[in-house]
């Protein structure tokens, strides 16, 4: 298959993918729960903001949806079924992935509008909270999978998956996850109350974008969810992709049914909870882990 | 020596980068179909520099700690290779994160300001 069918096969996973993410959000959501990323959009106009940043506002969605696009080119669909296979797999999907924090962050300040800059300072104390413990859930599996290579990620568990040998850094994941995905109940950046945030002073061909890329981003992490703990694309009877698919929207399933039991965070709570609980736990994971490859536990 | 063709690093990241030039272009063909929209005015007052952020000595942990967890995923690759000596290593080094945190948080640096 040519280079360019195959990249234009991973941007049509990344519109179908956002697309299906966006319809099980839709559907999910009752009505006394604050959607967040996933508002109703207005697509029938443009927006022109008075004081905003000329080039700033308009790149935010541009700058997010191809972080995302990027983030896919990893991910294993199945034998042959991916982008590229890259040594350094998932840390280039941490890098690439927030893309979508620079995106949110440059439309937020560009826009120039009180609840547009609020919710750019909100996303990026988000990410100040959530990446340290995101990045040591992924440690742990990297140990045992002896690879950054989404491929050997997945062959590493060909006996058991990572979720049994490592339940911590699994909750540590569906935590963080949320927390990356700005779904409840880590909304703040998109709450009610300041308009949807950076959603505010989006319509038409920015509206648009910034669904895909925000459905995008929780399609991503649900599938990195899946690759790293429920062991990807593989299983019985059911060709791999399959597989891939049900795993990824069962899990993000599972992820927004357990966000939705707990009340709102405030960006305040969400960094004490990172720093105070998470980081120190996912720490501890990393030693338990280490403890179990030396007692000769893992593939 | 023979090349064929150019490495495989260079293909994976050419790849890469023709993701990236068609997503632009995704974005871009999205722009123009909506160039015809009715588009709507929203007036407000600037409001940079009417805004300060509460979370300083927060972000600048987090730099340090983010520089530290990256050293981790080189180590995390080798580790079932080198044993009980890496893990030593770790040991120590999670030792001294862990005091770092300890230290932040006992100095009021895990507040909000």
């Amino acid at each position: 298959m040519g280079m360019i069918a195959t990249a234009a096969l991973v941007l049509v996973a990344l519109v179908l993918g956002a697309a299906l993410t966006l319809l099980v959000e839709r559907l999910s959501t009752p009505h006394h729960v604050e959607p967040g990323p996933a508002q109703a959009a207005d697509v029938r106009h443009s927006l022109v903001i008075a004081n905003s940043d000329r080039w700033l506002l308009p790149a935010g969605p541009v700058v997010a949806l191809t972080g995302v696009a990027l983030a896919l080119v990893v991910l294993p669909f199945g034998p042959g079924l991916i982008g590229r296979d890259l040594g350094i797999g998932v840390f280039y999907v941490i890098v690439v992935i927030d893309f979508v924090v620079l995106g949110l962050a440059l439309a937020g300040w560009g826009a120039n509008t009180a609840h547009a800059v609020e919710a750019c300072y909100r996303i990026i104390a988000q990410l100040v909270a959530y990446v340290v413990p995101l990045g040591l859930a992924y440690v742990g599996v990297i140990m045992m999978a002896r690879s950054l290579s989404t491929v050997a990620i997945v062959e590493a568990q060909s006996g058991l998956w990572f979720v049994v040998l490592q339940p911590i850094g699994f909750v540590l994941y569906l935590v963080t996850g949320l927390m990356q995905s700005y779904r409840a109940p880590f909304l703040e950046p998109f709450a009610a109350s300041i308009g949807g945030g950076v959603l505010d002073v989006s319509a038409g061909w920015s509206a648009l974008l910034w669904r895909i890329a925000l459905a995008g981003v929780l399609f991503l992490v649900a599938a990195i969810g899946a690759l790293l703990y429920l062991g990807g694309a593989t299983g019985p009877l059911l060709p791999g992709w399959a597989w891939m698919i049900i795993k990824t929207y069962a899990l993000m399933a599972l992820m927004l049914w357990l966000g939705r039991l707990v009340r709102p965070f405030s960006t305040a709570q969400m960094l004490a909870l990172s720093w105070k609980l998470l980081i120190p736990l996912g720490l501890l994971n990393v030693l338990l882990v280490g403890g179990l490859i030396l007692l000769g536990v893992g593939p | 020596m023979t090349s064929s063709g150019p490495s495989p690093i260079l293909n994976d990241y050419g790849f890469v980068a023709l993701v990236l030039v068609m997503a632009l272009g995704l974005a871009l063909l999205v722009a123009a179909a909506f160039l015809r929209a009715p588009g709507l005015l929203m007036r407000t007052p600037s409001i940079w520099g009417q805004f300060r952020f509460g979370y300083a000595v927060y972000a600048l942990i987090f730099l340090a700690f983010d520089m530290e967890m990256i050293f981790m995923y080189p180590w995390a690759v080798v580790f079932a290779d080198i044993g009980i000596s890496a893990f030593l290593d770790m040991l120590v080094f999670i030792v001294l994160l862990g005091a770092g945190i300890a230290y932040a948080w006992g100095m009021g640096g895990l507040e909000w300001e």
